[in-house]
């Protein structure tokens, strides 16, 4: 009985001490927060300086796999970057939940990472407490010359008015579009509004083919675009955000999809569709004609489609009396930012130049069938030739999925209504209904 | 005496300690978080904003959290029953001295060592698919339009389609178990009740059964822990975006902690952590109603 006594005071004590211990460490902090920010810059410094002497290279944590063509065409860069600079970098490829998941901790554990990349909106929004402030390198550097200047803009934007990451891989979310299902349909201009996408599709199924389809994984982007139309995005984001579901804009948007739904032309699975089903099985297979995606899909799916495959382009349609039009969409880019500790931000940005500027920059475009970063690269992919009109159309940005996605205890139940919506298994006064709920 | 205390100590601290670093301090830190606005997981204590029980009111009232909890209590109910009721049912039929016993058992296993995404990858693209399915052309075959014509990826049916999935992957695993614990059974038992003419099915009924109950126990524990952490198969089965049939209180926890979906959504570790807690609770009940009632302690054989 003694020893379980024993035992069991053993056990406590050790884990009052361990405990204890956490305690002081976390009142250290709690007791001066005007100085916690020194105090960690200290500790972390002394951490960075004890890896520096270790190695002096660069630690890249990339959002890429390793196997994918940006995680070839950039370790490629890193090869000939060490080759030319003589300054290692230590790539680690995370693939995107691995950096999801694990940039913020490790950053806040002191690990040494010198620059990571992710989505432009994560990056700045999400990570913005981490990343250095790069306008006086990119002056420093004239790194402007030869950037987009659009992108350079929205990333002050999303940044807080400043530049603390770099575009690379810049994307578009616009409706694609297979060239060849519209000339034998005989629609010849893109469609510009609402009605003349009505009167498009109406052409493409009197020819036989599926005008829309879509996937699980994008279909809400079409919800979230047409309210933004209506409504600008700010106003969109408040009514998803604030489920203010009897807006006459939510019955709109139901309204308008309701009738493309009777006219048939959504794909007959549009609402069992999971990702990739829509994007491989009909769009890349020739048997559908559009489909709201960003521009890696011509990426996605090249191996389906071949290379003869004519892609086409346009910004998602303005509506009647509409706040948005055309000149508005989701863009962005994946974005390489330095962390603010980073005992060698010049080095990293030097990388980032190697990776967004010129030869390499030039060779992810053509690698992953993406958009340049680096004016001077005038060679688009020819998958993507349909594509720079509509983005340097762009004047307004909306976030991903134009507010659709803004509210996370809604998007699923908001998505399970808007496909049954297209599928035609509801009307659009019981797609509000059901969102009211 | 003394010296046995330090003997004591000595074996037990470093075992106290791992258990104290490895399990203690997460379980209490997560309580602890679950009173707390946390915007990063990893965000130190003085970021904390006390909310008190808020983060849990806020799970009860959300009505996407009790959709996920009662997907939970699906997949584990009828999942629990199908796979349980196969995995003894193949269990017996395996340890019955059918003929090529090994090569049945393998077959049956051998879900468990193909990876999740290489399986869900095959029922979604292949078995499902409304345009050239497994499903589709085996009811077109049988003539049976109705059937060939469901979309089983749809909302309706797209439950079931996970279900069915999951469980197919799930059966070896705990047919493993019940097919250890028959083996354990000695053919004296079985040997005796055919001499005095009892069939197959009372042997099973009246022997097999009564004498599994530390197996049900296991694998019920074992089924109801992997139930609660289910994730994966849920994200397989919706990518990118939640879906409201396949979403489980994982999946909902991983949104709260690292963002849903493509989109910057606003995070709280704090209901991560709640949503944690909840689960904890739900594991302990259903394991001390386990341990209630199937206790096997007054059989030894």
């Amino acid at each position: 009985m003694k020893r379980r006594i024993l035992g069991t005071a053993v056990a406590i004590l050790s884990g009052l001490t361990l405990f204890a211990c956490g305690g002081k460490k976390e009142e250290a902090k709690t007791e001066a927060p005007a100085n916690a920010q020194e105090k960690t810059d200290e500790k972390d410094t002394s951490a960075a300086e004890k890896t520096e002497a270790s190695s002096d290279g660069l630690v890249y944590w990339s959002m890429w796999e390793a196997t994918e063509p940006q995680g070839q065409v950039l370790k490629e860069a890193v090869e000939a970057f060490t080759a030319e600079t003589g300054i290692p970098v230590d790539v680690q490829f995370k693939g995107r939940t691995g950096i999801r998941e694990g940039l913020q901790p490790a950053l806040d554990a002191g690990t040494n990472i010198d620059l990571f990349d992710e989505d432009i909106d994560r990056v700045n929004k999400t990570w913005g407490d981490y990343l250095l402030d790069l306008e006086e390198l990119a002056k420093a550097n004239d790194y402007e010359k030869t950037a987009n200047a659009g992108l350079i803009n929205a990333c002050r934007e999303v940044g807080g008015g400043t530049l603390k990451s770099i575009p690379y891989q810049p994307n578009v979310f616009a409706m694609f579009y297979n060239q060849e299902i519209f000339d034998k349909a005989g629609v010849k201009e893109v469609p510009k509004t609402w009605e003349e996408l009505d009167a498009a599709c109406a052409k493409i199924k009197e020819a036989g083919f599926t005008p829309i389809t879509s996937d699980d994984a994008y279909i809400l982007s079409n919800f979230g675009y047409h309210l933004s139309r209506i409504n600008g995005y700010e106003k969109a984001s408040e009514i998803v955000k604030e489920g203010k579901w009897d807006d006459p804009s939510v019955l709109e948007v139901a309204k308008a999809y309701e009738d493309f739904a009777k006219k048939g032309y959504f794909s007959e699975q549009i609402a069992s569709n999971v990702w990739p089903a829509g994007q491989n099985q009909e769009l890349a297979l020739g048997t559908a004609a559009i489909y709201l995606n960003g521009s890696w899909l011509p990426n996605e799916v090249k191996d389906i489609t071949g290379e003869d495959f004519s892609w086409g382009c346009f910004s998602y349609p303005a509506v009647k009396g509409g706040k948005d039009g055309v000149e508005a969409s989701n863009y962005g880019a994946q974005v390489f930012a330095i962390n603010k500790k980073s005992k060698k931000a010049e080095d990293a940005f030097k990388l980032i130049q190697f990776f967004t500027k010129g030869k390499f920059d030039e060779k992810l475009s053509q690698e992953s069938l993406g958009i340049p970063a680096d004016s001077d690269n005038k060679d688009w992919p020819k998958q993507l030739k349909n594509v720079r009109p509509v983005m340097e159309e762009l004047k307004t940005r909306y976030p991903w999925a134009a507010s659709a996605e803004d509210n996370v205890d809604m998007t699923p139940i908001l998505k399970e209504n808007f496909m049954k919506l297209c599928g035609g298994s509801i009307t659009a006064e019981e797609f509000v209904a059901n969102l009211k709920k | 005496m003394k010296k046995n205390s330090a003997m004591l100590i000595a074996f037990v601290s470093p075992a106290a300690l791992f258990f104290i670093i490895i399990f203690l301090y997460p379980i209490l830190r997560t309580l602890l978080m679950s009173f707390f606005r946390i915007e990063g997981v990893t965000d130190s204590f003085s970021k904390w904003q006390f909310v008190g029980f808020a983060n849990y009111g806020k799970l009860l009232g959300t009505t996407l959290f009790r959709i996920s909890m009662w997907n939970l209590f699906r997949i584990w109910l009828f999942g629990g029953l199908i796979v349980l009721s196969l995995a003894l049912l193949f269990a017996v039929i395996i340890t019955s001295g059918i003929r090529g016993r090994s090569f049945f058992r393998a077959m049956i296993y051998l879900p468990n060592i193909v990876s999740a995404v290489a399986l869900a990858t095959m029922w979604l693209q292949y078995v499902y698919s409304p345009k050239f399915g497994l499903l589709k052309s085996l009811f077109t075959f049988l003539h049976l339009p109705k059937l060939a014509s469901i979309q089983w990826l749809s909302n309706d049916h797209k439950f079931m389609a996970l279900l069915i999935a999951y469980c197919f992957g799930m059966v070896g695993y705990h047919m493993l178990i019940f097919s250890s614990g028959i083996e354990r059974i000695s053919s004296d038992y079985f040997e005796a009740a055919t001499l005095d003419g009892a069939n197959r099915i009372q042997q099973f009924q009246h022997i097999t059964l009564p004498l599994l109950k530390g197996m049900f126990h296991t694998n019920i524990t074992m089924w109801s822990v992997s139930s609660v952490g289910f994730f994966v198969w849920s994200q397989l089965f919706s990518t990118v975006t939640a879906d409201t049939q396949t979403i489980t209180p994982m999946v909902y926890m991983y949104m709260q902690i690292f963002g849903a979906g493509n989109s910057v959504t606003e995070r709280n570790a704090g209901i991560g952590a709640a949503v944690g807690v909840l689960l904890s609770i739900c594991v302990v009940i259903i394991f001390t109603v386990c341990n209630k009632l199937l206790q096997d302690k007054e059989l030894e054989f």
